[in-house]
């Protein structure tokens, strides 16, 4: 008896071990690495000096970079809200069609989904273009000055990660609407509600696990965003994304890009923290 | 040598800090068929999973057919499961199914092919030996399960549960097509079940089951008609349970009991039980007698006054919950006439409950909880 | 049926036309005779002529596929494996493999590019297909484990005590039961992670050194210094291989299930 179940343990950690191991080294322990890199003094042309230091959290909190931790902080969560809302209305019809049309629109919202981004992002960028009939049309209609642009500015970067992002949010509010017995609105009309009110009292509390999921996948990567900013957005619609690359790539300051990264980890941490009190606190409530 | 073709002795199993088994033995004949019966969680399966190798016990030996077989692998013994919810290979059609075994062991694929023929013959199922599992019916999934164990010619079929996932209607059908492969195989059947009735049913011999251990050992007769204790005669259809002593002896076989709020009974007290000795009656409901006027009176026939308080009509039979006493008797009544002409009892009659001491059986164990496994409306 | 909204159909239909707009727009354009800018100047097959006579992309797009597949099936093997032992031993060990799994995932590309850029200059290792091999696995093992472990819920483990009972050793087991059942799965996995690493360009430029560009790298420096043209011709490539990818694995994932 005993012989068996240590030799079961011997089994199952001769075989986690090899993605075990790599996990650790080429994800835990550079995670790690770059916390402790953060807490590293350098001097302004990026070389490491000697000792531990909060200066690079300092810099950080400095009013000149303060402003652009706000704006990923809002551009990320109004681009999160923006895409449930589209994406529950999605979910809901989908989740009612036929298998066949279902199958279509399905496959309609994938191709997107699995498109390089660059190509998505690049595709904006011409769209927007001040050549193109959208920025003709608008100014035209007086809304931009002819002068005006239409690209670089914070607005289109918060059109593209919608653009970009959506589809993440679509599918899983697709797959838990998918699952939703939609009987319980036909029985909340016959108790009598409204429509609305069984949609907002049925439906969204029964689609509720994916409606975090799709929060989920939309807030942490528009966090993290870089590219986007990069390439549609102007000098006021930076992000930490574009910060980080900065650093590490223009200023070469690698504990200052370290430190950067370290609070883009704790913004991400600290809404899953959040979501994870009221899961527990919501399950404490249900007993 | 017959009594001794698979034994359990002395079996204990935990797992963590629940004893699962606690020190079972038991015999099975050769060529039987075993049933396994208790409610979940009594370890009836753990006990057949022992035996097929996929667990081990903490102490003990499991013996086949004179040898030692409880350090073999699973593959190393010649005892084959059905599993319960059949365990069938998804991505093999019916034939490779039924072949596995035989393939791993190596046969020539003349006798593979031969074998698998004769057994897809036996279970009727030729005509689907292409189809995947999942294009079959429960009980056709039922019936390869049952060939690809038994074409390996184990010493020793197991089958867990193997009707449970099975319909009412079909349940019945396969417990048939069960015994009519047994009589054609022969093979020893080690069957485990929480249904009374399918255990009843197939069964030569039934070994009743409760919180790890045995609690009676007996042909389904036995085992109804004379159970040993409290559980077993809660667990195997119902009946009406008296606690009283022992309070007179009337002569070497029969005695008055006095229970504590009920008048005095008489029971047949074959066990000797003297003057003063607390025991246990069980009575089943069949063995009652309902009347709406005083039967015969015989000195020794007990015959008490009461109140109908619930009936269910089942056809065949009705049953009835009768107040006497402030206790609360169940009977069955069966209809061996038409019903239409007699005279019915209805609800709150008063009614004459009469039985034969000899009809009621004496328990060697009580357990009060027992008396919840009965159906007694409330 | 009269549940049926049409708000939500509007909304459906809307996005869909938001999601497709730039890509007909990009395609239109990419026969547009015009340097800059999207004024139609007459059609041209010009832009993909360029992108055929450019052999730095044939040579990126090599080491983007060479990345790919190497990543997918080193990704394969240890996400599966890292499935099994997560489905199959409900240890405290496998539920830090789970969680470390997970946390994987939801780590941005940002963050795990400049953590592993800051990795390998510290241990001195040289930035260019190692590199990127090395990063592009860690992504994928993830998503394959992911993948495989969704295919394990459905797994009926009692199957592999039936094999057993049946006389079938551990590697019997390992090739007729296991592979065979999981195979769509880890097949899936897989083409998850090939896709994942071709279409990765944030993680990709962090790790990237001489001569070891790949294809999503060559066409952002195109975006921003190049001619976007060729961009375009190039998208046009990508979305119509996406479009076949994405259609076929549906198709596979279908079957499947029936």
């Amino acid at each position: 008896m005993k012989s068996d179940s240590s030799k079961n343990k011997i089994t199952e950690i001769l075989i986690s071990a090899p993605t075990l191991s790599w996990l650790t080294v080429f994800f835990l322990i550079p995670t790690i690495m770059a916390i402790i890199m953060a807490l590293r003094p350098s001097n302004p042309y990026g070389d490491l000096l000697p000792g531990w230091t909060l200066e690079n959290f300092k810099t950080i909190f400095s009013p000149i970079y303060i402003s652009v931790v706000w704006r990923t902080i809002w551009v990320s969560i109004l681009s999160t809200i923006i895409c449930l809302l589209f994406s529950v209305p999605v979910g809901y019809y989908m989740a009612r069609l036929s298998e066949k049309f279902r199958k279509i629109i399905l496959f309609l919202v994938i191709v997107p989904f699995w498109t390089n981004f660059l190509i998505r992002i690049f595709a904006w960028k011409l769209i927007l273009n001040p050549d193109g009939l959208i920025h003709k049309t608008f100014v035209f209609l007086g809304i931009i000055p002819s002068g005006g642009s239409l690209i670089y500015n914070t607005g289109t970067v918060i059109l593209v990660i919608i653009y970009t992002y959506l589809p993440f949010a679509i599918l899983p509010i697709f797959a838990a609407a998918e699952r939703f017995d939609f009987k319980l609105l036909e029985a909340a009309r016959d108790l009598g509600a409204t429509r609305w009110l069984a949609f907002l009292h049925i439906f969204i509390p029964n689609i509720s696990k994916g409606l975090m999921a799709a929060a989920a996948m939309v807030l942490i990567p528009c966090l993290g965003s870089y590219v986007i900013p990069d390439l549609v957005g102007g000098t006021n619609s930076q992000m930490v994304g574009n910060l980080i690359a900065n650093q590490a790539f223009v200023a070469r300051n690698i504990p200052m890009a370290a430190a950067w990264s370290t609070l883009l980890m704790a913004m991400i941490l600290l809404p899953l923290g959040l979501i994870l009190c009221v899961k527990i606190l919501l399950d404490k409530n249900k007993d | 040598m017959m009594n001794d073709f698979l034994i359990f002795e002395n079996i204990s199993k935990k797992f963590g800090k629940q004893q699962v088994i606690n020190n079972v033995t038991f015999p099975v004949s050769k060529g039987e068929v075993f049933s396994l019966l208790g409610p979940s969680g009594c370890g009836k399966t753990t006990l057949l999973r022992i035996c097929a190798g996929l667990e081990e016990p903490d102490n003990g030996r499991v013996i086949l057919d004179g040898k030692d077989i409880t350090d073999f692998s699973p593959n190393k013994r010649q005892v084959n499961t059905v599993f319960q919810n059949y365990a069938l290979f998804p991505h093999m059609t019916v034939r490779d199914n039924i072949a596995f075994g035989p393939r791993t062991a190596g046969w020539n694929n003349k006798k593979i092919a031969s074998e698998v023929h004769f057994f897809l013959e036996l279970i009727q199922m030729s005509e689907h030996k292409n189809k995947y599992p999942h294009q079959l019916s429960g009980g056709q999934r039922q019936r390869i399960a049952i060939a690809r164990a038994l074409i390996n010619r184990p010493l020793v079929l197991l089958l867990d549960e193997p009707l449970a996932a099975l319909d009412l209607k079909l349940r019945q059908r396969m417990l048939i097509e069960l015994d009519t492969i047994h009589d054609q195989i022969g093979t020893t059947f080690l069957f485990v079940t929480h249904d009374q009735s399918e255990a009843m049913s197939i069964s030569d011999k039934i070994a009743v089951m409760n919180k790890g251990v045995i609690e009676q050992i007996g042909t389904p007769a036995q085992i109804y008609e004379a159970p040993t204790t409290s559980f077993v005669a809660a667990f195997i259809g119902d009946t009406n349970f008296f606690e009283g002593t022992v309070s007179e002896m009337i002569n070497s076989e029969i005695s008055r009991i006095a229970p504590s709020d009920f008048p005095e009974i008489t029971v047949y007290n074959d066990k000797h039980l003297s003057i003063g000795t607390k025991v246990y009656l069980s009575i089943r409901p069949e063995k009652l007698n309902i009347a709406k006027t005083q039967p015969n009176t015989d000195k020794l026939i007990n015959i008490f006054k009461g109140t109908v308080e619930d009936i269910i009509y089942l056809g065949s039979m009705t049953k009835f919950w009768v107040t006497t006493q402030n206790y609360k008797l169940s009977i069955i009544k069966q209809h061996s006439s038409f019903l239409l002409d007699e005279e019915p009892i209805r609800w709150k009659d008063e009614v004459w409950i009469s039985w034969n001491p000899e009809h009621g059986y004496l328990l060697d164990q009580y357990a009060e909880t027992d008396e919840n496994l009965l159906t007694i409306p409330t | 049926m009269k549940y049926k909204s049409r708000f939500s159909k509007y909304v459906t239909w809307l996005v869909l036309f938001f999601f497709y707009l730039p890509m007909v727009v990009m395609t239109i354009n990419s026969f547009n005779n015009s340097k800059y800018g999207i004024t139609w100047k007459g059609f041209t097959l010009q832009w993909y002529i360029d992108m055929f006579n450019n052999p730095k992309i044939l040579f990126t797009l090599m080491n983007s596929l060479i990345i790919g597949v190497t990543a997918m099936l080193v990704s394969m093997i240890l996400g599966s494996l890292a499935a099994f032992c997560i489905h199959y031993y409900r240890t405290r060990l496998q539920l830090f493999h789970n969680n470390l799994i997970l946390i994987q995932l939801g780590v941005p590309d940002i963050l795990m590019g400049m953590s592993l850029l800051l990795f390998f200059i510290s241990i001195h290792l040289k930035l260019g297909l190692l590199t990127i091999f090395f990063a592009h696995v860690t992504f994928c093992i993830s998503y394959v484990t992911m993948v495989v472990l969704a295919r394990l819920q459905n797994f009926d483990f009692s199957i592999l005590e039936a094999a057993k009972d049946l006389g079938a050793s551990w590697p019997v087991i390992i090739r007729k039961i296991i592979l065979p059942l999981l195979s769509p799965g880890i097949i899936a996995g897989g083409l998850l992670a090939f896709t994942l690493s071709i279409d990765d360009f944030v993680i990709t430029f962090f790790v990237t050194g001489p001569g070891s560009t790949t294809l999503p790298v060559y066409i952002y420096s195109m975006m921003k210094h190049g001619n976007p043209t060729v961009v375009n011709a190039i998208s046009v490539f990508i979305f119509i291989a996406t479009f076949i990818l994405v259609f076929f694995t549906q198709k596979l994932t279908d079957t499947k299930k029936k």
